[in-house]
Order: structure tokens, then sequence, then C-alpha cells
């Protein structure tokens, strides 16, 4: 009776998280699901068409394009972040005279909204009249205006703005984590003679190594879904050069200025490659994730 | 570990799919902050027609009983004539008998997307400002409320349906106000400089003055040609539509003689534009570029020409005032001769949601919109050309710069609608398809065959599903439209 009372108890307190996952997320993953398997424009009916979204998925150039950039993305985005937020973790981790403003300066793109920065570099890196190809012909560096949203730059572009907007989030987790590392550690290796660099790679890193592999695992999923700044800066273009994944999925759903002139929204389509996405997103988090745990049996 | 992965597919999911399962609802809370107040919601039009036929601007309905003001919300993609609209609307809510109040929404860049969120999410507006390009699909997806049972006989003679650009499937949607001619837009200043006489007539020649205006202009930054190529579709739908139907095709790849698309009538123009691109004769980060930074940039003279609509000298006057001196022109064709009309694009204006719980207010907004003094003053403004034939015939000139090269001549006319937005086009777009050979080059032959192929595939789908009527018409002549 006893242990009766205390599992309804349990499931009591359950009963609200569950009603919210179920309401926010198994539902929209069901509805999803279930639109896979049709043709849906969002009004009238929708019309059973089996695997035919797969099918078209399959041969459609224009995502697997979009697949190949996010890789290129995200891949540059991680090879960036990932050492330079540790590296300035590292360097804001001494003491010296304002480090909390260099900690809180280089934090701050994290609090502004993607959108909002990626307006803001436009107005830097368009080749008309930003602010960036003025400088450089004015110092002259340059011969002559640089395309950064061009066809050639776009990507380099986009990845570096990602970097700046990502970088002081990673730091701070990076920093939360080397404040763990008890300093006696450090001591007893200089009694014994290690350098810096022997006791960063000795020390540190294996150390920060539970940090690390979330954040990680965390920065990958993120520079996979990331397509915010990239619509605002961009949508996409030139040419594709920047359509990403989730970009891609999104303008399925709600057809962008560039869409307008078929402006049916696709929802089962869009649900089809949302669902091939995620697949997609999750598999290459599951990569990693045995990658690491194996990592951690060898060491 | 399998509850972990698990897990992560979930977030991912429903971050994906989240938006779109907003779509469900019921739109019930159609409209943000409506007081309510007005009895009005759910009655169909027919019932409340015959008490409100006063012609249009008319303010004598019924007070509201309850004395809350009734608020409205009236969303706009139109920038060009935002102070003037804003005036209309202020002395609207003032004088309004019936307690309405609009709010008044300016949305340009996004405006078609910010619609299908809206509606997705339950919030659409009570009135839009609708298209030729959008009135179609909003009309088939239910956003719009047919407005026949509002109309008096007398708005009906003065208001012209016209079938398939108001009037969908026999319902009336909108009414017009005005129509827009697409031209050549050219810097007077520029082409002095250089020491070009007149705007180019043929392609050739525009590849040619837009090399001219390069040499000359790009010291300071000037470059001879333009188009805003952020959205592709948005650029070449103005650009190289009104070059195709000048030289006597339609303007978004389809053939009325055949009812099939056939996008060969691109080719001579995207060569032209691709050789200005390869020339460098194009402005720098045109890839990017938007209207609006465009014509920003054109007003402060770094633009030789482009092509736009007849908006154009409204945002020259307001919203950018031009520094330099500029006209309009007609667009260039392949051999210099005219041989198809080019667009006047009108019809419609503005349009009450399907969704709006106050439908009635809604209407008595549109007719106030609707009355002669505002009609005639926007096209005495120069806001646009008036396609109400009352409003035509009474209405001075506009008295606007740069209006003279956009005022309708024979050479205008309005095309029958062609299926281009009703298509699930499967793979890349003709505008992103021809955009790319501009950019990297390739077989521009293979591309209008696959283009082709792709088009007639998916409106031989569309036509199946009974969503499209395709019948040829051998005898049609591009020079004979009205």
């Amino acid at each position: 009776m006893l242990r009766l009372r205390q599992t309804g108890f349990s499931y009591l307190f359950l009963f609200p998280s569950f009603l919210l996952t179920a309401v926010l997320g198994l539902y929209p993953i069901g509805w999803a699901i279930w639109y896979m398997f049709f043709d849906y424009k969002g009004y009238g009916e929708a019309s059973f068409v089996g695997l035919a979204n797969f099918e078209r998925l399959a041969r459609d150039a224009q995502y697997w394009d979009s697949v190949v950039n996010t890789f290129v993305y995200a891949g540059g985005k991680l090879a960036i972040t990932i050492p330079l937020s540790l590296a300035l973790a590292v360097i804001l981790n001494r003491a010296f005279r304002g480090r909390s403003l260099l900690r809180a300066v280089i934090f701050l793109p994290t609090i502004i909204s993607s959108a909002v920065m990626a307006v803001v570099f436009y107005m830097l890196f368009n080749s008309y009249n930003g602010l960036l190809n003025q400088y450089l012909l004015k110092l002259n560096l340059i011969p002559e205006r640089i395309d950064w949203l061009g066809p050639d730059h776009a990507m380099l572009t986009t990845i570096l703005i990602a970097v700046w907007g990502a970088v002081g989030n990673y730091m701070l987790l990076f920093l939360a984590g080397l404040q763990n590392i008890p300093q006696d550690v450090y001591e007893s290796a200089s009694i014994d003679g290690a350098n810096g660099r022997q006791q960063f790679w000795h020390l540190t890193v294996p150390m920060l190594g539970p940090v690390l592999q979330i954040v990680i695992m965390l920065a990958i999923i993120n520079s996979l879904k990331g397509y915010e700044s990239i619509m605002v800066l961009t949508d996409g273009g030139p040419i594709g050069k920047t359509e990403v994944m989730f970009l891609y999925v999104y303008k399925l759903f709600f057809p962008t200025p560039s869409a307008s002139f078929t402006a049916d929204q696709q929802f089962g389509y869009g649900s089809a490659v949302g669902f091939a996405t995620a697949v997609i997103v999750g598999i290459v988090t599951l990569l990693y994730h045995l990658l690491s745990r194996r990592l951690n049996k060898l060491q | 570990m399998r509850m972990k992965k698990l897990g992560i597919a979930a977030t991912i999911g429903m971050l994906a799919f989240s938006a779109a399962a907003c779509s469900g609802g019921s739109g019930n809370n159609g409209n943000n902050g409506n007081n309510g107040g007005n009895g009005g919601s759910g009655n169909p039009p027919a019932t409340e027609a015959a008490g409100n036929k006063e012609p249009a601007g008319g303010n004598e309905a019924k007070p509201q009983e309850s004395g809350k003001k009734v608020k409205l919300s009236y969303w706009t993609g139109d920038r060009h004539d935002q102070d003037y609209i804003t005036e209309v609307v202020k002395s609207f809510n003032a004088s309004s008998a019936d307690n309405i109040e609009i709010e008044l929404v300016v949305k340009t860049d996004d405006f078609n997307q910010a619609i299908d969120l809206a509606y997705a999410s339950g919030q659409a507006p009570d009135l839009i400002r609708v298209k030729e390009n959008t009135i179609q699909a909003w009309a088939k997806k239910g956003y719009l409320e047919p407005i026949d049972g509002y109309l008096s006989d007398e708005l009906k003679q003065k208001f012209p349906a016209i079938p398939d650009f108001n009037q969908i499937d026999g319902k009336l949607y909108s009414l017009p106000n005005y129509g827009s001619t697409l031209r050549l837009v050219y810097n007077k200043d520029l082409f002095a400089k250089a020491g070009v006489a007149a705007p180019p007539k043929t392609l050739d020649e525009m590849v040619e003055t837009a090399k001219k205006l390069t040499e000359a202009g790009k010291a300071e930054g000037a470059y001879g040609f333009a188009q805003n190529f952020k959205s592709t579709q948005s650029a070449l739908f103005r650009s190289a539509r009104v070059i195709a139907e000048a030289n006597g095709h339609g303007g978004l790849g389809y053939d009325f003689k055949t009812a099939r698309y056939d996008w060969s009538s691109y080719k001579p123009i995207v060569e032209a534009f691709k050789k200005m691109v390869d020339d460098g004769s194009t402005m720098p980060g045109m890839e990017s570029l938007d209207i609006d930074p465009l014509r920003a940039q054109f007003a402060e003279g770094k633009i030789g020409m482009y092509i736009s609509f007849s908006s154009e000298p409204g945002v020259y006057q307001n919203q950018f005032p031009a520094k330099i001196d500029w006209a309009a022109a007609p667009v260039p064709t392949t051999d210099g001769q005219v041989h198809g009309k080019t667009s006047l694009l009108g019809g419609q204006w503005l349009a009450i949601s399907a969704e709006s719980k106050n439908k009635e207010a809604a209407w008595k907004f549109m007719q106030y919109m609707y009355g002669d003094d505002i009609l005639k003053a926007y096209q005495e403004k120069g806001f646009g050309l008036s396609m109400v034939p009352h409003i035509a015939s009474s209405a001075g000139k506009p008295a606007i710069n740069g209006i003279e090269g956009f005022m309708p001549t024979e050479n205008d006319g309005t095309w029958p609608l062609e299926p281009t937005s009703a298509l699930k086009l499967e793979g890349i777009m003709a505008p992103d398809a021809f955009f790319k050979y501009m950019l990297s080059g390739g077989d521009l032959d293979a591309i209008v065959d696959d283009l082709n192929a792709r088009y007639n595939a998916a409106l031989d789908k569309a036509i199946a599903a009974g969503e499209v009527k395709a019948e040829p018409d051998p005898a049609f002549d591009p020079m004979k439209l009205k």
C-alpha cells in the first residue's frame, strides 16, 4: 500500500514534465512522422504518397549539396572554435589586470541575437559599401574590393561570424572546467620540472577530458543545426553556396522571399527532409560519442 | 545509452518540427489584440451586405454599442507609399464613427513569409496587401475572405473584376488600385559622364553601355548595372521577365501558344546578363543585394542602370531621396524591336483575412481606402498609376520626378496568368539555375532543357491534379493584350 502510494506520488510529480514533453516534443515529432508519407501543402487535403517523398529526397541534389555545405560549415566552425576557446580559457584563467573585462567582452556575442548580429555583419562585409572593404582599401591592404559574401568567400565569412558568436560560450565552459583542476597538481608538476607546454598537454588537456567531450558534442550539434544567422546574412546564397540542411528544411516549411514564386509550403516533403536531417545529425553525434568512449577506454 | 540516443534525436526533431506543428492550430485567436465588441464574426458577408452599401469613403455606419475600440491590423509590404498611407490610416482612426482603430504594419523584405508564419501561428492580420503573385496562392490557402457580398452595384461598376488577378474561381477577393509598369531605370548623370546619349535599345547595347558606365564611374565606386540577387526570383522575375515579354514571350517561362514551358526565351537575356558580370560591369556584392539596398545605392549614384517597377519614383521622392538626375525608359530587346507588350501588373490592393473576427469593420476600412479622394491622391502623389477607370480619367498626372518614363503606353498590357506560381517544382528553380550560370558558367542549352523538362513535368502534374488549366492558344498575340 505504501509502495503504491509512493509510486503514485512519483507519477503525479512526473506528470507535468510528461505533459510538456508530450505536447511540445512527442506530438510535433509524431505529426512530422505522420506527414512524411503525405503530400500536404498546409491547406486542403493531405494525400497519401507512401515513400514518394523519400524517393524525391534521394534525387534532390539541392538537399545533398546542403548536407555537404553543412559539414563544411560545421567542420570549419569546430576546427576554429574549439582550439580558440580553449586557448582563450587558458589565458583568461591566469590572474592579470582586466581579466574580468576581457572575459565579459569575449562572452558578449553569446547574448546577442544571432539575427541582429548577422545584420550588423552584413553592414561590415557587404562588398559594395561594407566597412571592412573600405578600411582595407584605405590601408592599401587589398587592390580592390573583396566580395566577402560572393560565391568564393561566403562560406568562409559565415564560418568566421559563427566562430565569433560561439567562442565566448565555449570559453566559459572551458573556464569552469579549468577551475575544477586542483592547483596542487600544477605545483607538483612544476617541482618535477615540467614546463608550461608540458603542463598544458599532460595535465590540463587530460584533466579537462570530460568537459572537452561534452563541449565538443554540444558544438557538433549546434554547428550542424545552426542556420539563423546564415538565413539573415545570405539566405543560403549566393547560388546555394551557404545553404545548410536546416535552412533548406525551414524553407520547405516557410518559403523565404527567394522562393516566393512557388509559394506553397511543402509540409509533407519538409517533414521527410527534416526527418532525414535529424537522422544525419543523430548519426554524427552517435559516432562522436562512440569514438570518445573508445578513446576513454584506451586511456 | 539508448535513452540518450533517443533523447538526442528527440531534441533535434523537436527543433525541426515544432514550428510546423503550430500550423495544425485552429486559428481561433485570429487577430491580435481584438477587443471584440463587434458581433459580426462568423456572419456570412451576404447577410450584412444590405445594410452596408454606402459608397466608398462612407463613415456613416452605426457606432459601436459597446463603446470599445475595435482594433484591426493591416499588414502591407509596400514601403514606397508608407508616409502617405500612415497619414490616411491616422485620419481614419481619428474620424472613425465606428470606433475602429487600424494598426498599420509595414514589412518589406520578408512579407510573404511573415504572412505564412502569421497564419500558421494563428496571428493573422485582419487586412492584407495582396499582389498579383500572392493573391491566387493566398486565396487557395484560405487566407482571404471573398468580398462579393459586401459590394454594392455601384462599387461593382467602379472597380472592374479581373479574372485570375482579383477574382479567383468566381469569387472576388480584392479591388484594383494602381498598376505597375516595368522599365529600365538609369542614372542620367553617369550616362552624361560616360558620354552615352540615350538608354540602350538592344541587349548588346545594354552590355556595351554598362561597360562604358563602369569605366566612367568605377573610380568613384559606380558600376554600370545591378540587380537585387539576394532573391534571384525577385531579381530575374522583374528584369529578365520584362525583357522576355518585350521579345514576345511569356515573362515567367510559359508559352501561351503551346501551353508548355520554354525557358529558351531567357537565353539571350541571361547571356547578356552574364556578359555584364564577366566584363566586371555589375555592382560587386550584387549577389547579396536586396532591392532596398540596391535603391539606396542608386540614389547615391553608384549604379548606372537597373530594371524595376513604377514604384521607383515614389521611393526616390520619399524613402531614398535621389542625389542624381535619373529617368526611366522602355527595356531593351534582343533586336531593338518590340514584339510583345510589357506587363502592366496590378488589379488588387487590400484584402480581408478569412480569419479576421471583425470582417465588417475590416470592410469599412477597405471601403474608406478605396474612396475617390484617397485613390486620386495616390496617383497624383506618384505612388502608382491608377488602374481604376473612373480615377484614371479624373485624377491629375502624378507630380513626381521620374514618373514620365513609367506612364503606361500602347506597349504595356496585362498578360494572362502564367501557371508558374501554382507548380510544385522538384529541384532547382529557373531563376536560381540562370543565376548560377551567370556566376559560374556551364552549358546553357543543357540548363534550359533540364528546366523545360522539370517545369513541364510539374505542369502536367498540376493539370492532372486539377490545380491548373492550360490550353494551347495558337492565335495568342503578345501585342494584342488589353
